[in-house]
């Protein structure tokens, strides 16, 4: 910015020419042609009158009544609190904005994008895509990752322990503690090993049954690869070799009360256990910590659950008071715990129908994965902040 | 089976009974999978309350209902191996009717079947009979409940039938006895469930669902049957085409659009329509098996039966919408003159005529070639 440099002369020459401007457009504008004259007379008088002030007192600066003035001592108040800010902008304009090659290529860029979107949704809407045979649809995957890796680094800043538990490949059954009255948890374990793990697995979230009678969510949980809870598909997707996680608490994890959090409800029936048994899969205890305060849950409604065939109906200090913003969950500070592997090939191969050893299997899982929560929750200082 | 074996089949008036009785008949090549001899110049004994449609060559035609008291003394002394039953009908406007006609002539037909000795029975189920359950596994084995009885119509009807033929099964454990349940039947020239749903401008489904679906093709249906009378396979078996696509992929590769229906009003209209039959068509597959995954696990098909159906569900889907393409541009019987496989059959048909007359004029006077 030339303020620096003879000030005074840039001055008058612009407070000269505005009142002018001004005068021209209000005769051109009234007609009054003949006050034009008197008017550029007085200007001329007023600049001599200031030349002669300067001339005497060096000092005297003529008020700043005109719009370069101000943005001269806009700017000069700019370069005092930032300096150099106002250079680097007028570099970054003046480099590339004026080369047509930059407008060609954004013409470039946003009409391959425009293709590409377009080529998507008539490939979508031809049914030219492709679904394993559990309905797992990899686009719709893609769509939705960015939202949560954005929950899992940004918004619960999840800190992950263990991921090397989990096999490079191989049959996989992980068991963790259910809850947050949204399977956020199940989501979160499928990023954790997405993000961490070496081989980026895909997590394959068995849900409760209820699941699927919910419009979009059926949907959105068959595309995303997740399956219904049942024995026969665990049993299915482990002789396939995949990764498994399954949430024994089931719809009782997912409907606790703020005043249960971190207290491990039954681990339903063992048919975890006796899944694994079956296919030999080794057991990975998983512990989510945090996850328990994403909403504050006050009181089960069970009246209005029944009336709208819920499991259950959560009264939540958001919920549902705020409508649809009562869904959004408190960014506490999550832990994903990965504990050892505990074997089952050691086991008979009909082992599965010992009920002794299944309830026992059971109960040791329990214990592991309701351990690995109470040493967190010591280790934890605040709910928000880890 | 030194002698020509003869099989019955019920319904041949009807789409699936005229299709099988001409298969059996035309086709040259009956393999079995295990290296016994063919099945050869089998003698096919057609039994219907009305003739069939279409003209079948050598077809036995008896005309009769199944629900006939004589049908026993038919089987004696037609000496019959095997049965196929095809008699079914999903037309009836009353659910008494209904059941009479499926139901009942079904148990009647066991019964004789027993009393005459028949070694082998071949029915057509649906993996409908499953039942489309929110908690239903991804794959649906053939030991699984039959919750279908739950649900209306046909797959009521076929529940019970199927609910029947355990006990039957059980009681007279020497007759071979074929279920095979098929998916939804789809092709250019079958009217089913799949078809009539397929062939709305609009094709309704339920706001949000999106489960996966099973197809096979009609010509792996009548393969599927034929080859269950040609081999030696008791038990129950799910036959449906390679792949489960979702519904909505489902009807994109049909060609139609799709119409979402809020869930709770598809379960009303549906529950208007089975008293005003005006409605019926909009939802010829119930709102539930719309909803829910009732995918039938393949396993046994492939490895016990042995069977694979020659179309995919793509193909049979992508066949099917080409054909309803060409009939918007032309009518119904143009589209079909223009079908290779009619006119192959065609062809084959003419062929074979030709012969006969070769062969009967070099009887009366050698030496002229048509």
């Amino acid at each position: 910015m030339s303020i620096d440099e003879n000030p005074v002369d840039e001055v008058i020459s612009e407070s000269g020419g505005e009142p002018e401007a001004i005068a021209s457009t209000v005769a051109g504008e009234s007609g009054l042609g003949d006050h034009e004259p008197s008017r550029a007379e007085l200007i001329e008088e007023l600049n001599r009158l200031v030349e002669r002030i300067q001339a005497y007192s060096p000092d005297y600066e003529p008020p700043s009544y005109s719009p370069k003035r101000l943005l001269d001592v806009f700017g000069e108040n700019v370069h005092n609190l930032a300096p150099g800010l106002i250079d680097k902008i007028r570099s970054g304009l003046s480099s590339d904005l004026f080369d047509p090659d930059t407008w060609k290529g954004l013409w470039f860029m946003l009409n391959y994008t425009l293709e590409y979107q377009a080529d998507f949704f008539k490939r979508r809407y031809s049914g030219e895509y492709e679904v394993d045979e559990w309905g797992y649809d990899p686009e719709f995957m893609g769509l939705f990752k960015p939202f949560f890796e954005f929950m899992y680094t940004k918004y619960w800043r999840v800190q992950t322990s263990g991921i090397e538990n989990i096999a490079a490949e191989g049959r996989t059954l992980l068991v963790s503690n259910h809850s947050g009255q949204l399977p956020f948890d199940g989501a979160m374990i499928g990023m954790a090993v997405m993000q961490e793990h070496e081989t980026q697995r895909l997590v394959r979230s068995l849900y409760a049954p209820w699941f699927p009678t919910l419009p979009f969510v059926s949907t959105f949980l068959t595309k995303m690869g997740q399956t219904i809870a049942n024995e026969e598909n665990g049993i299915r997707l482990l002789e396939q070799e995949q990764l498994v996680a399954v949430f024994p608490e089931g719809i009782k994890g997912v409907g606790k009360l703020y005043k249960d959090r971190y207290k491990l409800a039954r681990f339903g029936r063992g048919g975890f256990v006796r899944m694994a048994l079956k296919t030999q899969s080794p057991i990975v205890p998983v512990s989510v910590v945090g996850a328990e305060e994403i909403y504050i849950s006050l009181y089960n409604a069970k009246a209005i659950a029944r009336l709208i065939g819920f499991p259950f109906f959560p009264i939540t200090i958001t919920w549902p008071w705020f409508g649809l913003l009562g869904v959004v969950p408190l960014p506490t500070k999550w832990y994903i715990d990965f504990g050892e592997p505990i074997p089952t090939d050691g086991y008979p191969p009909d082992s599965y129908s010992n009920f002794n050893l299944v309830s026992q299997i059971t109960d040791q899982v329990r214990n592991t994965v309701q351990n690995a929560i109470d040493q967190r929750l010591a280790e934890r200082k605040s709910v928000f902040a880890g | 089976m030194d002698e020509k074996t003869t099989i019955l089949v019920t319904g041949v008036g009807n789409y699936w009974g005229a299709q099988v009785a001409a298969r059996l008949l035309n086709s040259p090549d009956l393999a079995r999978n295990d290296g016994q001899p063919a099945l050869e110049n089998a003698h096919v004994i057609g039994l219907d309350a009305k003739p069939p449609g279409i003209e079948i060559k050598g077809l036995d035609f008896i005309q009769a209902d199944v629900r006939n008291p004589l049908l026993s003394e038919v089987l004696i002394s037609e000496q019959v191996d095997f049965v196929c039953h095809l008699a079914y009908s999903d037309r009836e406007k009353s659910s008494e009717t209904a059941f009479d006609i499926n139901v009942m002539s079904t148990m009647k037909l066991l019964g004789a079947c027993a009393e005459a000795g028949i070694r082998k029975v071949v029915l057509r189920s649906s993996t409908a009979v499953y039942g489309a359950r929110p908690g239903n596994p991804a794959f649906l084995t053939e030991t699984h409940l039959l919750h279908g009885k739950e649900s209306q119509g046909e797959t009521r009807n076929l529940a019970e039938i199927e609910t029947f033929c355990s006990g039957y099964h059980r009681q007279v454990p020497e007759i071979g006895l074929t279920i095979l349940r098929f998916a939804s039947i789809i092709g250019p020239t079958a009217d089913t469930n799949m078809t009539r749903y397929l062939k709305q401008p609009y094709v309704p489904v339920l706001l949000g669902f999106n489960p996966l679906m099973q197809v096979i093709h009609e010509r792996d249906v009548v393969d599927a049957l034929v080859y269950a009378l040609v081999n030696e396979v008791p038990g129950v078996f799910n036959v449906a085409a390679e792949g489960s696509p979702p519904l909505t992929k489902l009807i994109a590769l049909a060609g139609k659009s799709t119409l979402p229906v809020l869930h709770w009003f598809a379960y009303w209209g549906n529950s208007l329509s089975n008293r005003q039959h005006a409605l019926q068509s909009a939802w010829p597959i119930e709102p539930d098996y719309l909803r829910y995954t009732w995918v039938a696990d393949l396993t046994r098909m492939r490895e016990e039966m042995r069977f694979i159906p020659q179309y995919t569900a793509e193909e049979a889907l992508r066949e099917f919408a080409s054909q309803q393409r060409l009939g918007k541009y032309m009518s119904e019987e143009t589209a079909k003159a223009l079908d290779e496989e009619r006119l192959r059959d065609i062809l084959e048909r003419r062929r074979r005529m030709r012969e006969q007359r070769v062969v009967s004029s070099d009887e009366s006077n050698e030496g002229i070639v048509p």
